[in-house]
């Protein structure tokens, strides 16, 4: 009835896709915004027009960046969210991956399994947080837990979907040569799909920080970034709430941006990244 | 993404050894429906699975009516329904707008990409906290969140799906003076329909979570609510009743963008039936 | 070689010359060319991949504005594309969610006229290029050359003076090939439209044209022009007569002499 569609999208593809011809002034374009946007954000607050309390002005802000980070107490947190997203990363590339090896390889198990794959796609896996939460109590466990459950699924279904790329007339080459299911799978299949995968596996990088995240957020007791968002954001204290979700970006960022370099060492061959590189 | 896709199609479609069914695989999938059945049965009865986690297969469907007739319980879907359909809807509207201004000019794409693709990164439930912090436990926030969560998917899909045009394509529409709009209308926005469907579906998902996660942090009311009610007092059939609606949801969504699209984006979908007749 | 005549050319070059890139990336794609299209005629710019025929062609189209020299069209200097000019690409470039008669109304859909006023033309258009029964199909319903037979339906749907053809069937096999330029050499004649056509394959830019402009390589330059001085209808018959055997040799050597 359906067919699976990659679950993850890439951003990188609109940069190349049209030369930029008329870029002149660009830069400037985005040094105004950004002034303007710290000066809205400076001096709205003061006005009176909105409650600064909830919007704290753009210095606020920063004297409560340099207080968190000063105060030293938030590395325990940082450390926290750090190791379970590197532990429950891992762990969720390998089983999406083994998954959808397993299920991959075969079109027909593929086509038998694809309407439970889209229900799992569809089911919000988030729902699991405070059972996992009650089960595994507020320890880093149930945070692994969940970031695994929530950050394999992409790997499973672009792994899946990578191994079904090559064209036909590729299988056809292969079979020529009578070549082994096994030699199809390492040599035309594997490198074929390995681009799509590693796709999914920045996309689960992502998934897993959220997963942490919701975890740390909704449980009470044991620390990590999420919860003490939370914490100072029920205090009201908003300078360090926004510090915290700013601490957040960066690392998200940052992630984000070493999952790049590594996917273009790795997929070295393909157009995307052979683009980039110009 | 859609070429990728649609060679995915093609090559399941295409692949030697699918032609070489002899019996469907749908009776495979019909066969794996039980034996799920059987397996959850099996890891609760026999507690290899504790029931705080999972309950067995029938006091989940013995608590099915107890929380179905359950007082208002009508009135939460429909408030949990609302909330996450009011967030994609503006979320999605949002970024695909943003999306059609930042591929209308390069100047604006130079100055605010790298930004906004910064954006790709930032898990939106970090924000959960603050939006409560701003307007409260009613729905506005979980809206917002919702919004927040899905927009990213719909920006960026729409930006590279009003780029993808061909460029003999753009040439023909220069040529006959179409006018930037013209061209926008008549080329590109149906060239980018595909791609932008693969990010409505995705943004309804993402959309879900917000909702569900924002309800989960704090509440009045919805299907959230419920759950973490119900959780309270450690009923955790009744929780799994009400994962089985967001199991609802999420499908209903599914296919309701998969019609839409089906519908919609009818050229694509006939013509990857057809591989034989190949596009240019 | 070149003789002249009364009638004032429809497109004149001047020294037109492209440049891509700048800098140590500049690259010179057209080298002053000096052109001139006179109304009526059939002319082909043949010369060998990459020496600039459709950077030639796409400036005439106003699609590209030339880095030195200009381009007139009717007198006029042309600095834009023009609905008195009609192109035609390499591939069909058909919408897929049109239907082939929505396709081939396209244009006047663009320039904000009625659709219905040019519905029987078209329709008359698609039954003379003999894919009438097609029109409420979808392009992806139609093979490689049915699609090109649209295209030429749309680009001569609002009579334009001129047709620029950037090889326009050199995607099609050889055979469907021949018969869709007895196709265009047909209609052209019925519309008395000028036509340039962009070919690298001498026999079809000598059968085709009554004047064949010659480029070279890299940097594009035109060699020479050779005039051809068959009769028309012309029959695929004179392929073989000795005079065209000779025009085509002729043809070749001065590609090959550059
Ligand atoms: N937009 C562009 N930017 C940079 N270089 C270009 C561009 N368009 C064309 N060129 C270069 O200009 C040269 C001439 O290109 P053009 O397409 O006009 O050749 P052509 O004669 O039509 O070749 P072919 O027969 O292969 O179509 C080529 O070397 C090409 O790489
Ligand atoms: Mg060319």
């Amino acid at each position: 009835m359906t067919t699976l569609a990659p679950a993850s999208t890439t951003t990188a593809k609109v940069k190349q896709q049209r030369p930029d011809r008329d870029t002149k002034g660009a830069g400037w374009i985005a040094l105004i915004t950004i002034a303007v946007f710290l000066l809205l954000w400076q001096f709205i607050p003061q006005t009176g027009l909105i409650n600064r309390v909830l919007f704290p002005t753009f210095t606020d802000t920063l004297a409560g960046f340099v207080q968190l980070v000063s105060g030293g107490y938030w590395w325990e947190d940082l450390g926290k969210t750090m190791m379970a997203v590197a532990i429950a990363w891992p762990i969720g590339v390998a089983f999406g991956f083994s998954m959808g090896v397993i299920l991959g390889t075969s079109p027909f198990i593929r086509q038998a399994i694809t309407p439970y794959a889209i229900a799992v796609q569809a089911l919000p896996k988030v729902v699991l947080a405070p059972l996992l939460i009650g089960w595994l109590g507020f320890g880093s466990e149930s945070k692994i837990a969940l970031a695994v459950i929530i950050c394999f699924f992409p790997v499973w279904i672009d792994t899946m979907v990578g191994l079904a790329l090559p064209a036909a007339n590729e299988f056809k080459l292969m079979q020529s040569l009578k070549a082994t299911r096994r030699q199809i799978f390492l040599k035309l299949q594997l490198p074929s799909a390995i681009p799509m995968i590693m796709v999914g596996v920045k996309h689960s990088l992502l998934l897993a920080f959220t997963g942490v995240l919701v975890a740390e957020i909704l449980s009470a007791s044991d620390g990590g970034l999420g919860k003490l968002a939370k914490e100072f954001a029920s205090q009201l204290n908003m300078p360090l709430t926004y510090s915290v979700v700013g601490i957040v970006v960066i690392l998200a960022v940052a992630l984000v941006s070493i999952a790049d370099v590594i996917e273009r060492r790795v997929v070295f061959w393909s157009e995307e990244s052979r683009a980039r590189k110009r | 993404m859609t070429r990728t896709e649609q060679i995915a199609q093609l090559a399941i479609d295409a692949s030697p050894r699918a032609k070489r069914k002899k019996f469907s695989p749908y009776i495979l999938t019909a066969l794996i429906a039980p034996l799920i059945l059987a397996v959850w049965w099996f890891v609760t009865e026999t507690r290899i699975v504790p029931p705080i986690l999972l309950p067995t297969p029938a006091s989940v469907v013995q608590s099915f009516p107890r929380v179905v007739f359950a007082d208002g319980f009508g009135d939460q879907i429909i408030r949990t329904v609302t909330e996450i359909v009011g967030g994609f809807a503006l979320g999605a509207t949002i970024g695909f707008l943003l999306g059609m201004l930042l591929s209308s000019s390069s100047r604006l794409r130079a100055a605010y990409l790298p930004a906004l693709s910064a954006l790709e990164a930032i898990p939106t439930v970090i924000l959960a906290p603050i939006i409560i912090a701003w307007v409260g436990f009613g729905m506005e926030g979980k809206v917002m969140q919702a919004a927040l969560a899905c927009f990213y998917a719909v920006f960026i899909t729409t930006l590279s799906g009003l780029g993808l045009a061909e460029p003999n394509a753009v040439n023909l529409m220069r040529s006959l003076g179409a006018s930037r709009w013209q061209t926008m209308a008549k080329l590109r926005v149906p060239t980018a329909l595909p791609v932008i469907f693969g990010g409505l579906q995705l943004g309804a998902t993402t959309a879900i979570i917000g909702a569900i996660v924002s309800e989960f942090i704090g509440s009045v009311g919805g299907l959230g609510y419920l759950m973490i009610r119900y959780r309270g007092s450690f009923d955790t059939a009744a929780y799994w009743v009400i994962i089985f609606f967001f199991l609802v949801i999420g499908l209903v969504t599914y296919l309701l963008i998969w019609y839409a699209e089906k519908k919609i984006v009818f050229w694509r979908h006939t013509a990857i039936t057809r591989p034989d007749l190949e596009k240019p | 070689m070149t003789t002249t005549t009364q009638t004032a050319p429809l497109v004149r070059a001047t020294g037109v010359t492209k440049k891509f890139g700048s800098g140590d990336k500049e690259m010179v794609a057209l080298s002053g060319l000096n052109l001139e299209v006179r109304e009526g005629e059939f002319l082909s710019l043949l010369g060998p991949s990459g020496c600039g025929k459709s950077t030639a062609l796409n400036i005439m189209g106003g699609l590209l504005s030339a880095t030195e020299g200009s381009i007139t069209f009717g007198g006029k200097t042309l600095t834009e594309p023009s609905r008195q000019i009609g192109m035609m690409f390499q591939q069909a470039v058909m919408f897929p969610w049109r239907t082939t008669l929505d396709n081939v109304l396209l244009p006047v859909e663009i320039f904000g006229e009625s659709k219905k006023k040019y519905r029987a033309k078209a329709e008359e258009l698609l039954s003379m290029v003999g894919i009438s029964e097609f029109a409420g199909s979808y392009p992806w319903q139609l093979s490689g050359g049915m699609q090109q037979r649209a295209a030429l339906c749309r680009v001569l749907l609002h009579d334009p003076k001129l047709l620029l053809l950037d090889e326009p069937f050199g995607a099609l096999d050889e055979f469907t090939r021949e018969t869709m330029n007895q196709e265009l050499l047909r209609l052209q004649a019925h519309t008395k439209s000028t036509a340039v056509l962009v070919t690298h394959n001498i026999t079809e830019a000598v059968f085709m044209s009554d004047r064949v402009a010659v480029m070279s390589a890299r940097p594009g330059r035109l060699i020479g022009i050779l005039e051809i001085p068959f009769d028309r209808p012309r029959t695929p018959d004179l392929q073989t007569t000795s005079d065209f055997v000779a025009l085509v040799a002729e043809a070749r050597k001065m590609l090959e002499l550059q």
